[in-house]
């Protein structure tokens, strides 16, 4: 259970369920789906991992606990606001307002063009934390291996982020505008045009209701390849027990 | 005895397959004269959106593992979305609403009877905002000359009243002031009816009634038919195919909030609004009877099924004077299955807790 | 924007779910029937209301004047937390029964992308105080709308036989995608031919 997992079973997108919504909001063109897999990547390994700076410096009687598995959604109403899901949070939005800052340097035009949805990134964490808390049982470690950890495991969660976006503005964008926007290099002006789909492209697919569509469909493949991926595991172990 | 699982139950496979067939084939006249009036690109649209959605649902069929093509669903949308098109609209355009009227709309949702949106509607409404151009490009009218700026006469009627309110009483006194291309048998006809007959009276009408009332007119393929429509109709009501409470709520509330608003707009005053007008343009006659009673997609209860059909009449109302697509009934009635859940929940008596009881 | 074209705009056509794709994550993962429903509406709507109103006082008191636009996403994330933690201990006070409907602590759930969403919205319009105000609530009736009919549409599904990879949540995300599709019937265009005329 410590390594952190592949990107199907622990693509938060499609499988875990929560955390969707930035997601299909700036699926529009490719470009806003790499800076916000970028800037989630960013504000997720900064905040798990100076989280786990802090606890190891915090180490004494609250560091022994071992850590409760949290259930999914639901958490008892009086710890619902205390401090470590706080402070969590409070942490993220302050990488995401250093997030922000850097894009509105960097990228002004996609700092416009993505709008609020970045400043949204503190809660998508929150919310990608508090179910990968579920995974990480076990008492914590020397503080050394906590945030290697942390770093190992919030960037497959980004990188699994990454892709989920990556693919669904592919489509959105392929075939709701017949183009693919990327960053501009050199003569590259940056924009992919989609041969005979950019004369008259589908553009029902960039309104949110695609958003939705792609989104759902997402979570639906991801399922099915893993009932597959079950299968094929199942077929492969034949003196398998009864489970 | 309380049914708890959307229609079609009752009866089972043999009286959809019935209900279905008996739809296709009432629908027929009116695409038959949809196709006479526009020619050869309004059987191509037929043809290709019929042609795609049997394509598509046999594609369900691979993953079902059941031809479900003999139920006739799979026709009735292709027919629908055909005849919910401009008939000059490129191809690729009933292809992909049929395809997706099939696949995403209905066969998503585990096939015929478990979707929730009218599947036709669903595929025209996303190529309505796909392809907005193509779905507002109109064809003139049999014995009209092609000429720039073809539009259906409402279109060309919120067209005339933009911005400036008109002198004239009346949609047809409007149109014809702003010099709206009638056909020449329009003008034949009415002339005839006006010297012959209504003279005596001291009547005379505008002209436009015949091409109104004939439907020689620009417009989707299936908006032209509205006398065939009401025919076809009058069958399906008849033998019980359909039952009465939505259409009749949906087109008496519309009628009525027309007649008596519409002519506000038009700065004549109330009472004015032209309900007849209203009736023979665009899809309304088309949603009323052969979409809005769509057993799926409608409340089950007697009384749901009147609240819906007042819904429908107030959403179209809104949506046709106000919205922006010239004819406001597609997304009216799309808007109206979103809410036939809640309607439904609601109109239900209760036996335990709605929703978790066995499916009938 | 007259109050009344604020309420129209943010509960129908600028919905926060079906426009904007905040708060998805109540509308289309939980459990619950109608009750939770109006209940977790209504939580969120109160805290969307209180949220936008305290943003736009962090905004026009303290951010604005002293330069800092950049601290506004920790500012106002504290501020909305703060909020739904008086909010709680005042149900806590009051209507304890509320609290528990369902067994999910309302105020953990009103907390998602949706009130943020709309605090930065109403910040970034610069409306005043009354207008924010009245944007929370608007787009708390925008959410109530939303999640209400996506509930009677995932309770009609939850009786379906469905293909199994599309069960729960990518069927309600497909339902919610065909609902915003109808919901784009109303857009700016309509609401001002609705109260300026042709």
């Amino acid at each position: 259970m410590t390594r952190p997992s592949g990107f199907i079973r622990n693509n938060p997108v499609a499988a875990v369920l929560i955390g969707l919504c930035p997601a299909a909001a700036v699926t529009g063109r490719v470009i806003d789906a790499l800076w916000m897999s970028l800037g989630l990547v960013f504000v997720l390994v900064l905040t798990r991992v100076s989280e786990a700076i802090l606890r190891g410096l915090n180490k004494a009687p609250s560091g022994q606990r071992p850590s409760r598995p949290e259930p999914l959604r639901h958490t008892q109403s009086s710890q619902s606001l205390t401090a470590g899901w706080l402070g969590r949070l409070f942490l993220a939005s302050c990488f995401t307002a250093s997030f922000e800052v850097i894009l509105q340097a960097f990228a002004p035009d996609e700092s416009a063009s993505l709008g609020i949805y970045v400043s949204l990134i503190a809660i998508n964490c929150i919310v990608l934390d508090r179910v990968s808390e579920q995974r990480a049982l076990g008492a914590p470690k020397a503080t050394g291996t906590e945030i290697l950890r942390a770093l190992q495991d919030s960037i497959a969660v980004g990188a699994g982020f990454a892709v989920s976006l990556m693919v669904i503005s592919l489509v959105r964008e392929v075939l709701g505008a017949g183009t693919i926007t990327l960053f501009p290099v050199g003569s590259f002006g940056g924009t992919v045009v989609v041969g005979n789909v950019s004369l008259e492209p589908a553009r029902a697919l960039i309104y949110t209701g695609g958003g939705f569509l792609c989104l759902g469909y997402l979570a639906g493949v991801a399922r099915l390849l893993g009932h597959v991926r079950r299968r094929e595991r199942e077929q492969s172990r034949p003196e398998a027990g009864p489970v | 005895m309380l049914v708890v699982s959307p229609a079609p139950h009752v009866g089972g496979l043999s009286s959809t397959r019935r209900l279905n067939w008996s739809v296709a084939c009432c629908l027929l006249p009116a695409a038959a004269w949809g196709v006479f009036l526009f020619g050869v690109p309004a059987l191509s649209v037929l043809g290709v959106a019929l042609g795609a959605s049997l394509a598509a649902e046999l594609l369900a069929a691979l993953a079902w593992r059941r031809v479900t093509l003999a139920d006739g669903s799979a026709a009735v949308t292709g027919l629908l979305v055909g005849m919910l098109m401009p008939p000059g609209v490129p191809l690729y355009v009933p292809a992909v609403a049929s395809a997706f009227a099939i696949i995403i709309v209905k066969q998503s949702f585990g096939g015929l009877g478990r979707n929730w949106m009218n599947p036709a509607l669903g595929g025209v409404v996303f190529a309505l905002f796909s392809w907005a151009n193509a779905m507002n490009s109109w064809l003139p009218a049999r014995g009209v000359a092609a000429g720039t700026g073809v539009l259906p006469p409402l279109n060309a009627l919120r067209a005339a009243l933009t911005g400036a309110k008109s002198a004239h009483r009346g949609a047809l006194a409007v149109l014809g002031a702003s010099s709206y291309p009638w056909s020449a048998a329009d003008g034949r006809v009415v002339a005839w009816i006006n010297t012959h007959i209504l003279s005596l009276a001291g009547w005379s009408l505008p002209g436009g009634v015949f091409d109104m009332l004939v439907g020689n007119i620009p417009g989707r393929i299936g908006d032209v038919s509205v006398p065939l429509l009401f025919l076809g109709a009058a069958y399906l009501l008849g033998r019980r195919v359909i039952r009465w409470q939505v259409p009749v709520t949906y087109l008496v509330t519309f009628c009525v909030a027309a007649q008596i608003f519409g002519g506000l707009p038009m700065g004549c005053g109330w009472g004015t609004g032209g309900a007849l007008f209203q009736l023979f343009s665009g899809s309304l006659v088309l949603g009323a009877f052969f979409m809005a009673t769509d057993p799926v997609t409608s409340p089950l209860t007697g009384t749901g099924k009147l609240l819906y059909g007042m819904c429908l009449g107030v959403l179209s109302f809104f949506l046709r004077y106000f919205g922006s697509g010239g004819d406001g009934v597609p997304l009216a009635i799309v808007l109206g299955n979103c809410v036939v859940p809640v309607i439904d929940r609601f109109a239900q008596p209760r036996v335990g807790s709605p929703g978790k009881a066995a499916a009938g | 924007m007259s109050l009344l074209g604020i309420i129209l705009t943010f509960s129908l056509v600028d919905n926060v779910v079906l426009s904007r794709l905040l708060g998805v994550c109540p509308c289309v993962g939980g459990p619950g029937g109608m009750r939770v429903t109006v209940s977790t509406s209504a939580a969120t709507a109160l805290l969307m209301s209180l949220s936008a109103l305290a943003g736009w006082a962090l905004q026009t008191f303290i951010l604005a004047p002293l330069d800092l636009e950049f601290l506004r996403t920790p500012a106002f994330v504290l501020s909305v937390a703060c909020i739904a933690g008086l909010l709680e201990v005042a149900a806590r006070r009051m209507v304890p029964q509320l609290l528990r409907v369902a067994g999910v602590p309302l105020v953990g759930i009103a907390f998602n992308c949706a009130t943020l969403g709309v605090v930065l919205i109403a910040v970034k319009g610069g409306f005043n105080a009354l207008q924010s105000l009245v944007v929370g609530l608007a787009a708390g009736a925008g959410f109530f709308i939303a999640l209400s009919l996506l509930t009677a549409i995932r309770e009609r599904l939850e009786v379906e036989k469905v293909p199994s990879w599309l069960r729960g949540l990518p069927l309600h995300l497909i339902s919610a995608g065909l609902l915003a599709y109808a919901f784009m019937a109303f857009d700016r265009a309509f609401l001002s031919r609705l109260f300026g005329g042709w």
